[in-house]
């Protein structure tokens, strides 16, 4: 008969992640806490925006790790997206050009729009008017074209 | 020699040439460039504001010219009587000079007095007390007094020290300071007669600081002062003087020094890569995680306390500079972890195995079976001689029967296994897991506990362990040359940092003392001004008196 093994014994992360665990858990923490957080004086739109920047860095994070530092294994890479540690959508769109940067999938969807158009914050700070400060509504970014 | 640049010179006085512009260098150097000509310099590109303004360089390498500035900078005595301490006569170089403060870039005119008999010769005195003969129909100054004026100006020096005791027998006279000394022959002043006539003093020497033609030695200089033909009259102002006295600092400042007592310098400023490096070492003592985000780091306050209150933090001046350092120190810090742990696979191939039996060996599979469903693994295929199939069946089933035991007991093996390594491998500067030594990596009893459970439990082994041993005679001769090295580039730099806060802590305590001068100062000319204003109202009362007494 086989012994029982603990939950966290069967899937194993891979070499490498103690390096990163206590991070992840301080992103955890405060992704708890956005979503914990009281939003009653906040416009309704807005008590989202934490959580889609919490979970923006946490996949930048990883993503950079991997593909601009190499300090992380590939195996690493691939069980942190498979445990939700980052969204592999997002990080799809950052290798292309013009989305190195974008700050969530809402923004480039054209549908849920009231113009049919992507959003604000995708628009290139070169076509804004001059000093024209935006910020978007499904995430609060204020701007996430890059050129180069 | 560069210190001198790093205040502002007095030559800030002088406006650019055009086509120049001002720039600051990150070693705090204010440096001078000319984008059509592509030159930068250090030395400022002034538009000369005499002919003879531009002095080069070569008239203040002479010592006798040198000396000619110290004699000047030295506090300047009421009268000529002083013992001037040699200077004047010293002409075997500068060995012999004194720590002297430079002069002050804020030098400037304070007042001027013409020289009886020598129109259009004035005598001008400075904040700083020096003073230097100047003719304005020629542009030409000198700190020491041309042998013809000088008879002339120590009759001057007599009226003014005659007058000075007048003024101290008569306190109601305020002190005029010398704007107003006249040129008063027949006053009777016994008591300064007796001073010795001190020719030799450099205070009468003639030196020329600021024509360049001037330097050949054959040419006597004196001849060619004396034979300047007075001219008429000459338009000259205090600005005129200002703008000489910048000219003289200039090539004063120009000259290099080599004394590092100069009081008035300000903070030694670290050089850019000392900054960096010094902000590395402060990462790498606080043993800070090169995998956390660096905006991770100023979030946590435990870890941001420890940074921001560490002094190496402030070497760099912004987040920004400073999270460049944090990304280049978080780049090599990580390679370098990854590099061990590649060279520590190689060393043995037990280790990878291993770390591939941890994620994936379960009891529920049997040998045979485990290595048929992971043959196309890399580290199940053949390693050599040394490590084959034999020997990863022996570890398998060591693993699996050890997985079976209880937690405790596989820490207590763990903890046997720890226990066998020598102060050289394992110590309290381990870095855990990535510095654990090869030979524990490669031992079943190190995979047999889950990670995070292990190396909590080997992190707190390893901090009861003492220090690593002094001598380090393992590494070869070149690792320890480097490492020698590297040790004494970080004694530099935090001795650089030491002076750096000592001038600061050292400034801050001048400025204070001077602070506190100033108050009292201020107390004291609050308490006259009271005073004053106390003897108007009973000088007004008793005006007040007076005319009800007419009535
Ligand atoms: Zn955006
Ligand atoms: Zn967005």
């Amino acid at each position: 008969m086989p012994a029982v093994r603990p939950a966290s014994k069967r899937k194993a992360p891979p070499e490498g992640f103690s390096d990163l665990e206590e991070d992840l858990l301080i992103f955890s923490n405060k992704m708890k806490d956005a979503q914990n957080a009281p939003n009653d004086n906040l416009p309704r739109h807005q008590a989202q925006w934490p959580i889609f920047q919490i979970s923006h860095q946490r996949s930048r994070y990883i993503y950079e790790l991997f593909y601009d530092k190499e300090a992380i294994s590939r195996p690493l890479y691939e069980w942190l997206l498979k445990n939700g540690y980052a969204d592999p959508m997002l990080i799809a769109k950052w290798k292309k050009q013009g989305y190195e940067k974008l700050c969530c999938l809402r923004c480039i969807q054209t549908k849920e729009t009231n113009f049919n158009s992507t959003c604000i914050c995708r628009v290139p700070k070169t076509v804004l008017k001059e000093d024209q400060d935006i910020q978007c509504v499904s995430c609060g970014c204020r701007g996430c074209f890059s050129s180069s | 020699m560069l210190k001198s640049t790093y205040k502002p010179s007095a030559a800030a006085l002088q406006p650019l040439l055009p086509g120049w512009t001002e720039h600051k260098a990150p070693t705090g150097h204010t440096y001078y460039y000319n984008a059509a000509t592509k030159e930068s310099t250090y030395k400022r590109p002034a538009a000369p504001f005499a002919p003879t303004a531009i002095a080069p360089q070569v008239n203040l390498s002479d010592p006798n010219i040198a000396n000619a500035f110290l004699a000047q900078n030295a506090p300047q005595p009421s009268h000529q009587s002083s013992h001037r301490g040699g200077f004047g006569g010293e002409r075997g170089g500068r060995g012999g000079f004194q720590p002297r403060p430079r002069p002050q870039p804020t030098d400037k005119p304070r007042s001027k007095v013409a020289i009886p008999g020598h129109e259009p010769w004035i005598l001008v005195y400075t904040k700083l007390n020096r003073r230097f003969a100047y003719n304005p129909v020629k542009k030409a100054s000198y700190w020491r007094i041309p042998e013809k004026l000088m008879p002339a100006i120590l009759e001057l020096d007599q009226a003014r020290i005659r007058q000075k005791a007048i003024d101290e027998t008569a306190p109601t006279v305020t002190t005029t300071g010398e704007t107003t000394v006249p040129n008063r022959p027949g006053a009777a002043a016994p008591a300064t007669t007796t001073e010795p006539h001190d020719y030799d003093s450099s205070e009468y020497e003639e030196v020329e600081v600021t024509d360049s033609e001037d330097d050949d030695p054959s040419r006597p200089k004196r001849q060619r002062t004396s034979d300047d033909p007075p001219s008429g009259p000459v338009e000259f102002t205090e600005a005129d003087i200002a703008a000489q006295l910048a000219a003289m600092n200039a090539d004063y400042n120009s000259y290099p020094s080599d004394s590092d007592q100069d009081e008035d310098d300000g903070p030694p400023p670290l050089s850019e890569s000392d900054a960096t490096a010094l902000f590395h070492d402060l990462l790498t003592d606080l043993r800070i995680n090169p995998y956390t985000p660096f905006a991770t780091l100023l979030e946590q306050p435990t870890t941001a306390d420890k940074l921001t209150s560490d002094l190496r933090y402030l070497v760099l001046a912004t987040t920004r500079a400073r999270k460049e350092a944090w990304e280049t120190w978080s780049r090599a810090r990580m390679q370098a972890l990854k590099d061990e742990r590649a060279r520590q696979e190689k060393t043995d191939p037990r280790i990878g195995y291993l770390e591939f039996l941890q994620e994936n060996a379960t009891p529920k599979l049997y040998w045979p079976e485990f290595r048929r469903k992971y043959k196309k693994i890399d580290c199940m295929k053949d390693g050599g001689a040394a490590f084959g199939d034999k020997e990863r069946e022996k570890l398998y089933r060591e693993y699996i029967a050890r997985v079976k035991t209880s937690v405790g007991e596989r820490k207590g093996e763990l903890k046997g296994l720890l226990a066998g390594q020598g102060a050289r491998a394992l110590n309290s500067a381990t870095v855990v897991p990535e510095g654990v030594p090869a030979a524990v990596r490669a031992d079943v009893r190190w995979v047999v506990l889950d990670r995070k459970t292990r190396d909590e439990f080997v992190e707190g082994y390893v901090r009861g362990l003492g220090p690593p041993p002094e001598d380090e005679g393992q590494g070869t001769r070149e690792e320890e040359e480097a490492a020698e090295k590297a040790r004494e580039e970080r004694r530099k730099r935090e001795r650089a940092l030491e002076d750096r806060e000592r001038a600061v802590a050292e400034e801050k305590r001048r400025q204070e003392k001077r602070l506190g001068f100033e108050r009292a100062r201020l107390r004291e000319e609050e308490r006259e001004l009271e005073k004053a204003m106390v003897v108007d109202k009973k000088g007004l009362r008793g005006q007040l008196a007076g005319e009800r007494m007419e009535e």
